[in-house]
């Protein structure tokens, strides 16, 4: 464990982010040669199916160029040829870490429609789902990173807290990953009676293991600050112009969320800060998905409060037909900005379906920042982006 | 913070975003309702649009880039973020079985992999791209863009019977 002031000053434990490249000319005299290399697509640290064509100088990457596709299931082609009820299984496969936001969103869409109006309780228990929904996520996530680093221990003490949050939705949507528990017009079933109590009491426990577990052990951590600290630095400026959202763009400092500025459904009422770091590095990504998870057991906590009552599903009748013209729901999603737009020619099935998916942009990134870095540095980097493969290929 | 993001009241910078688009350019339509200001321009405005909409009005971030094939003419949808609560949707129509349309990579950098995946999935080539390649698809041998109407699928299905 390091004092404070160490792992405030840190300067003697990091090292430049950019490697020595050596000069072209130099190069050429000595008959140096750069290399190519692939990595992935089967690559256990690429979160999927991911393949980068690395252009290297010794062990300094001059050129990364991501290879997707690998992973494509054709979401929006399949999502034309079905009725609107029957899509929202298909975007519960898009984003599989964060499945909530991903139905969240095209329900927004059409909602939007539809313009419908969705009972209070219903949209309660969307943002209670959409905010487990996101420790789920957030809480691996830094699971991942750790282990990519080569630290065993943080990855299992978030699949344990990730199992627990499995279990309470498993009581509530009767599956474990793939839930289908968002419908057009508020959620499938009310919350099973002694459920909220039992939220109440796994927040409490995870409060108290979260300080030591994810906290304490990885924060001050000498090899975690040297592998994260000014890996994949980037400034704002840069941060705004890849488009990037989520973690990403609010480790540069730069405050946006859809919650807070594009608020949608019960995130009106609900009281929490918007977490942004300046530094724009790995380390600060991670200080980002710390305090967000700690922003979520707030927010859960003040619906668990105040949770209405009433009905959790309006009356849409049974064949869904919305009018005409462009629905766009738009959720902040673990990874960023999603945004579905949906495109109704009046009949049963969409015209067409657009996913924005936040790792698809949040990925160009690794053509701009990655040059310059050493090939391990990599791994923190997909770590600061945290994609995940079905999300990006869609 | 180096970046500035737009501030004040969210009705007068809708009404700012809408009187600096009409003032400069000739929109075919603009509307601007609840947080939305929509415009619809002809494609060769299409990049000057854009070019008002960052540099000055302060539009920061380009959210996506939709494409819908009508089947004669395709739609494209470039919806923008001021990053403050409004958002700004710029639409243009396309006419023809190929669809050409200048890029705004210049303008949005991160249009670079919209601009791909649009042209993969749709066949519309954006002119002056730095790196048109297919985003999803087979680089060689795949000669179809799969989001078009004419790709069939086998499993095509209608629900013209159902109740």
């Amino acid at each position: 464990m390091l004092s404070e002031e160490r792992r405030t000053e840190g300067t003697a434990l990091t090292r430049p982010a950019t490697g020595r490249l050596v000069d072209p000319d130099v190069r050429d005299e000595f008959g140096l040669e750069t290399i190519d290399m692939n990595m992935g697509p089967q690559h256990p640290a690429m979160h999927g199916l991911l393949r980068l064509i690395l252009e290297l100088d010794g062990e300094t990457v001059v050129r990364c160029d991501p290879v997707m596709g690998y992973l494509h299931r054709s979401k929006e082609k399949i999502s034309e040829n079905r009725m609107y009820p029957a899509v929202i299984p298909i975007t519960d496969r898009i984003d599989y870490m964060n499945n909530i936001a991903m139905e969240y969103g095209y329900c927004l869409a059409v909602e939007k429609l539809l313009d419908v109006e969705i009972p209070p309780r219903a949209d309660a228990i969307r943002a209670l789902m959409n905010e487990f929904g996101r420790i789920m996520s957030h809480i691996p996530s830094i699971g991942f990173l750790m282990l990519e680093l080569g630290a065993f221990t943080p990855i299992l003490y978030a699949f344990r807290e990730r199992e627990r949050i499995q279990s309470l939705f498993e009581a509530v949507t009767g599956a474990r990953m793939m839930f289908h528990y968002i419908r057009i017009g508020g959620v499938k079933a009310d919350l099973p009676e002694g459920i909220p109590e039992k939220m109440w009491s796994y927040l409490e426990g995870l409060e108290q293991r979260f300080e030591p577990d994810f906290v304490d052990l990885i924060e001050g951590n000498e090899i975690f600050i040297s592998r994260t600290r000014g890996v994949g630095k980037m400034t704002p400026e840069k941060a705004v112009e890849m488009g990037l959202t989520g973690v990403p763009l609010r480790c540069t400092g730069v405050e946006f969320d859809v919650r807070k500025h594009y608020p949608y459904g019960w995130y009106k009422n609900l009281d929490f800060d918007v977490i942004t770091d300046e530094a724009g590095d790995v380390e600060a990504s991670y200080r980002c998905r710390i305090g967000e998870v700690r922003q979520s057991i707030r927010m859960i906590k003040q619906i668990l409060e105040n949770l209405p009552e009433g009905e959790v599903l309006a009356d849409l009748g049974r064949r869904l037909r919305p009018n005409e013209g462009d629905g766009i729901g738009r959720v902040e999603s673990a990874r960023g900005e999603y945004a579905v737009h949906v495109v109704s020619d009046g009949s049963d099935t969409p015209y067409r379906v657009h996913y924005r998916t936040p790792c698809t942009v949040n990925m160009q990134l690794l053509q701009e920042i990655v040059p310059g870095h050493y090939l391990p540095d990599i791994m923190p980097i997909m770590g600061l982006i945290d994609p995940v493969s079905g999300a990006w290929d869609k | 913070m180096a970046v500035t993001l737009p501030e004040g009241n969210l009705e007068t910078r809708l009404s700012r975003y809408l009187d600096g688009f009409n003032n400069r350019h000739g929109l075919e339509e603009s509307s601007a309702e609840g947080n939305l200001v929509l415009i619809v321009v002809k494609p060769q405005d299409l990049p000057a649009v854009l070019a008002t909409a960052r540099e000055t009005l302060g539009i920061l971030h380009l959210s996506f880039i939709t494409v819908v094939d009508r089947q004669g003419s395709f739609e494209l949808t470039y919806e923008l973020l001021d990053l403050r609560g409004a958002q700004v949707r710029v639409k243009t129509t396309l006419e023809g079985e190929e669809p050409v349309i200048d890029t705004v990579t210049g303008i949005y950098p991160t249009a670079n992999w919209h601009e791909r995946e649009a042209y993969d999935m749709f066949g519309v080539a954006f002119k002056g791209h730095p790196d048109l390649r297919r985003l999803y698809m087979w680089q060689d041998h795949f000669d179809h863009h799969p989001l078009l109407k004419s790709f069939e699928i086998s499993t095509k299905r209608t629900f013209e019977g159902l109740r």
